[in-house]
């Protein structure tokens, strides 16, 4: 199956650049763009470091989705804290040797993808039985949560009940990231791992374009990560600043 | 001004580190590390060398042992098709000096070599013995 060796290699080298060039750029135009005014919502921390709290808490805990609305929060929390798991499990396939701490998270992986699943399914619901949710609910909504399934099914059936040849696998994957170009170790052809590693392609490849850009967005939310010092502290928006310098 | 600088900043950071992650990556190495399970005794058969065949061996054999186990201990059904201590026995060769290697250190043991490439904990070797009963 050296077709599928290539096919794989390739598209995982074309994905990550879109992937890394796209969220830098996503970034850098995040960074770039200037907020205006003092508008974080009150109350706000009054000093940097509490603002750097605020941001965490709302990074790690979800701080503000668990004050409006729980259920919701659950769903969130267990899939995210569910995906960092099974995320961390995967580093053994592109470690070696593999890290003690990947060791050690591997069952708390395993678990960690079922738990996952059902989050997802939760969240899929919500999309499709809260009447105000399906309302504003686009095909791209769907497709994410649709895809991170693909993904999340496909992967648990290899743990649990169609399995895959790993060893082959972690040779496949060292050999793509250390670029041995047309040298590559050959991927196994299994069907689940191949609809699994076609899923985690389109999603990396979409993710640059995509809600899912939550994830470096939290970081720049204007009313999350500014101080609340408009007493102490004149802000004039640097447009303005030049006005005032011209004297117009 | 300042907070939209120091988002820059922040920025700035995220992208260096994205960079030097693809970096990194590129470190020259010509060929993968690769678990290099020691060679067993014997072919099972004329026409196949383990007791199924290698790509199903290679992804089932978990399964097929832990069924196995589940058959002697809890029916009473002892077969020899998928028996762990026969595994051993074929798999677990002595160096020139006769000295069988040792599960606890590195991965010169045949089941370790890929168990632990793979980070897959076993704990087959709590109870059973870690090489072959007879020389």
């Amino acid at each position: 199956m050296e077709f599928w060796t290539a096919f794989y290699a390739i598209s995982f080298y074309l994905a990550i650049l879109i992937f890394i060039g796209g969220l830098a750029y996503k970034i850098y135009q995040y960074a770039k763009t200037p907020a205006p005014l003092v508008i974080p919502t009150m109350p706000a921390p009054r000093t940097s470091s509490g603002v750097v709290i605020r941001v965490l808490s709302e990074v790690i805990l979800f701080r503000s989705l668990f004050r409006s609305n729980l259920w919701i929060w659950l769903f969130g929390i267990m899939f995210h804290v569910a995906l960092l798991l099974v995320l961390l499990r995967h580093l053994r396939y592109f470690t070696e040797p593999v890290w003690g701490l990947i060791v050690l998270v591997q069952p708390f992986g395993k678990y960690g993808g079922l738990i996952m699943i059902l989050a997802l399914f939760g969240l899929l619901a919500r999309r499709m039985f809260v009447e105000r949710i399906r309302y504003i609910s686009n095909p791209s909504d769907y497709l994410m949560l649709v895809l991170l399934l693909v993904i999340g099914i496909s992967g648990a059936s290899m743990t649990f009940v169609t399995h895959t040849d790993i060893v082959q696998l972690k040779a496949f994957m060292l050999s793509v990231i250390y670029f041995d170009f047309f040298n590559w170790q050959s991927i196994p052809s299994d069907k689940m791992l191949l609809v699994h590693l076609a899923a985690v392609i389109l999603l990396m490849i979409i993710f640059p374009f995509s809600k899912l850009l939550h994830a470096p967005g939290v970081f720049f939310s204007p009313t999350r990560n500014q101080v609340d010092n408009s007493r102490e502290k004149r802000h004039v928006a640097p447009w303005a600043l030049e006005l005032e310098k011209t004297g117009n | 001004m300042k907070v939209c600088l120091k988002l820059s900043i922040l920025g700035n950071i995220c992208l260096g580190v994205l960079l030097s992650l693809a970096v990194s990556a590129a470190e020259p190495s010509s060929s993968v590390t690769l678990p290099k399970p020691p060679k067993a005794k014997q072919n099972f058969s004329d026409t196949q060398k383990c007791v199924a065949p290698i790509e199903d061996i290679r992804r089932n054999h978990g399964d097929y042992l832990k069924h196995h186990r589940n058959e002697t201990m809890h029916k009473g059904i002892r077969t020899t098709q998928y028996s762990l201590v026969a595994c051993i026995n074929c798999h677990v060769t002595a160096d020139s000096k006769g000295n069988y290697p040792n599960i606890n250190e590195g991965s010169k043991h045949f089941c370790k070599s890929c168990h632990n490439y793979a980070a897959v904990s076993i704990d087959c070797f709590e109870c059973h013995a870690t090489k072959p009963e007879t020389p």
